[in-house]
């Protein structure tokens, strides 16, 4: 669309040197909406880390320094929830990119149906997480489906496994969830990349007498490198984003073992009401979530 | 010529088991809303239930006030993404056409926003709400949505505007338009492909947004669709998922049907910004 228009010549920007009025009206409600609800929160939530917070009329807030800090790294649940939402990444960012690419690999591949595969394989991502979140545990319920299946159709165990009801289990059934919901997303970033890669590298190479398999390693796969960038970077930030799969299936139980990052600061913020800790945990999650995208940032530029 | 048309077939059929697979849940979802209430924990489980009912869509249409959460729903996600699309695209105009001190700084602290979970807010952003007295109001859930979608919208429609050649805003200026005239004349309909791209994925976020709502809305009258479905779970826990189903298969309908009119913007909207 927009390539029809870069053969005219660019023109320098508006300067503008005065004040204008138009431009502060169109800024202002953009500023306003920013700076309030984002910035000033960033903001109040880095004051709120160093205090007791008490939230509402006429509460007393008391400082306490760097408590909220210690209390968080010495609390055993939050090397949990980190740790289980660092192995979600893991385990759910790779699945997510080979299968959607794989997906991607096979759709861009074939003539007929082709809409028809990228509207079904896409349908889990439009679907909303908490659907999704209580589908799921309806299948992974002690009487449910999965356990009928595996027991009496398949006879692999003779008991049931109680999915949601122990931490590994519990964990596994929302990477589960999560590679399923993400496939389609990546499916259609793949399929829009692929089709921008030159036919004529693909030619060269059947001369060449490459192989399918070379084809992908030598031409595909390099020519979508960016792309494969930028899911990584997107999967890590919505891995740190987990909350409603988790909240609606597990609640965090047993014991809290099957928290992530962002159920334990809800429920520490608005079940325990300890709102300085919770502060001080967002403010940390925020932390590791941005030096986790700028190393990626930073290895990448270096890969390329 | 044979080996050919067999790879062929055996690329459909991989595809054709994968499409089986992952629509596996959301068959069962559509089986269970359409099965009797009582035999929901029938055993065996089937995917295809023997008999069909709409049972479960009469209950919670005619006897729980669920058109409630569904108007809810709507009247927030309108709100949200009218408000998002018009001032996303006027501060995408101002960041793309002029200069003014402190832009640079302003479009890197959005960029760098992006990045931070929205929930990491939440708590600011719930004493904000109280402070304005929004608890348990619709107005509520909407500034906070906006404040969410903003950034990615801007940023999105911002490139957008970049890639419109500036002649026609000049041909405005000369002809003694000011920077409004520009906005609506130019901008808005030659960015509204973008436009209507982010919009589909800002309704979208907020018609399926939950642990906002869950913080800010108590009422039952009050409550949106995510939060109707999962609290009526949690009342009546393990009995009625019949009726949990149904509710989900309702309020998904929208969402299919805007995707299939639709999914050519929901795939450029996503594309345009993988591939830089």
């Amino acid at each position: 669309m927009s390539h029809d228009y870069q053969i005219l010549p660019r023109r320098k920007k508006k300067q503008i040197k005065k004040i204008n009025f138009q431009l502060i009206f169109l800024l202002i409600p953009g500023l306003i909406v920013f700076g309030l609800f984002t910035i000033y929160p960033i903001v109040k939530l880095f004051v709120m880390s160093f205090f007791d917070w008490q939230i509402g009329f006429e509460q007393k807030s008391i400082f306490v320094g760097l408590k909220n800090y210690i209390n968080v790294f010495n609390d055993p649940i939050f090397r949990k929830a980190i740790s289980n939402t660092l192995i979600y990444a893991l385990v759910t960012v790779p699945s997510q990119i080979i299968i959607g690419l794989l997906v991607a690999v096979l759709i861009h591949s074939i003539k007929r149906f082709k809409i028809t595969f990228r509207v079904l394989y896409y349908l889990p991502v439009i679907t909303s997480w908490v659907i999704v979140a209580l589908v799921f545990k309806y299948i992974f319920n002690n009487e449910g489906f999965l356990n009928y299946v595996i027991t009496d159709l398949l006879h692999l165990t003779t008991n049931y496994i109680p999915w949601l009801d122990q931490p590994s289990t519990g964990m596994f059934v929302a990477q589960l969830l999560g590679i399923w919901k993400g496939i389609g997303w990546n499916m259609v970033i793949f399929l829009a990349a692929l089709q921008g890669v030159p036919l004529e590298l693909y030619e060269a190479a059947s001369i060449d007498g490459g192989g399918k398999f070379k084809q992908f390693f030598y031409i595909t796969l390099p020519s979508i490198k960016n792309t494969i960038l930028f899911a990584v970077v997107m999967l890590s930030i919505g891995a740190f984003n987990v909350f409603t799969s988790i909240q609606l299936m597990t609640g965090g139980h047993p014991a809290h073992q099957t928290e992530v990052a962002l159920t334990w600061m809800y429920y520490k913020a608005f079940e325990a009401r300890d709102f300085g800790y919770a502060a001080a945990l967002s403010y940390i999650i925020a932390m590791i979530i941005t030096m986790i995208t700028l190393s990626q940032f930073k290895y990448f530029r270096k890969f390329k | 010529m044979m080996r050919k048309y067999k790879y062929k077939l055996l690329i459909y059929f991989i595809l054709l088991i994968g499409v089986i697979i992952t629509s596996t849940p959301m068959i069962y979802l559509i089986s269970t809303s359409l099965r009797p209430n009582g035999s929901l924990y029938e055993y065996p489980p089937k995917l295809i239930p023997n008999k069909v009912t709409l049972e479960n869509y009469r209950y919670i249409i005619f006897k729980v006030d669920f058109y409630r959460s569904f108007l809810n729903s709507f009247i927030v996600a309108l709100c949200s993404t009218l408000l998002a699309a018009f001032i996303s695209s006027s501060l995408a105009f101002c960041l793309a056409r002029f200069d003014f001190p402190g832009k640079r700084l302003l479009f890197a602290t959005i960029m760098a926003t992006m990045i931070i979970p929205g929930m990491t807010l939440i708590i600011p952003q719930f004493e904000l709400a109280v402070t304005f007295k929004l608890i348990n109001k619709l107005g509520g859930l909407i500034p906070v949505y906006v404040a969410w979608v903003l950034p990615f919208s801007t940023f999105m429609i911002k490139g957008f505007i970049e890639g419109i050649p500036t002649d026609f805003d000049e041909a405005i200026y000369i002809d003694g338009g000011n920077a409004f005239t520009v906005y609506r004349t130019i901008i808005l309909p030659l960015a509204s492909p973008s436009i209507a791209a982010v919009s589909i994925f800002n309704f979208l976020m907020a018609w399926e947004e939950y642990p906002w709502a869950l913080t800010v809305i108590n009422d039952l009258e009050k409550r949106t669709l995510p939060i109707t479905i999962s609290g009526f779970f949690g009342q009546h826990n393990f009995t009625q998922w019949g009726y949990v189903f149904a509710m989900s298969v309702i309020s998904l309908l929208p969402v299919i049907i805007t995707f299939l009119f639709f999914q050519q913007y929901f795939v450029s909207g996503l594309s345009s910004g993988a591939i830089k």
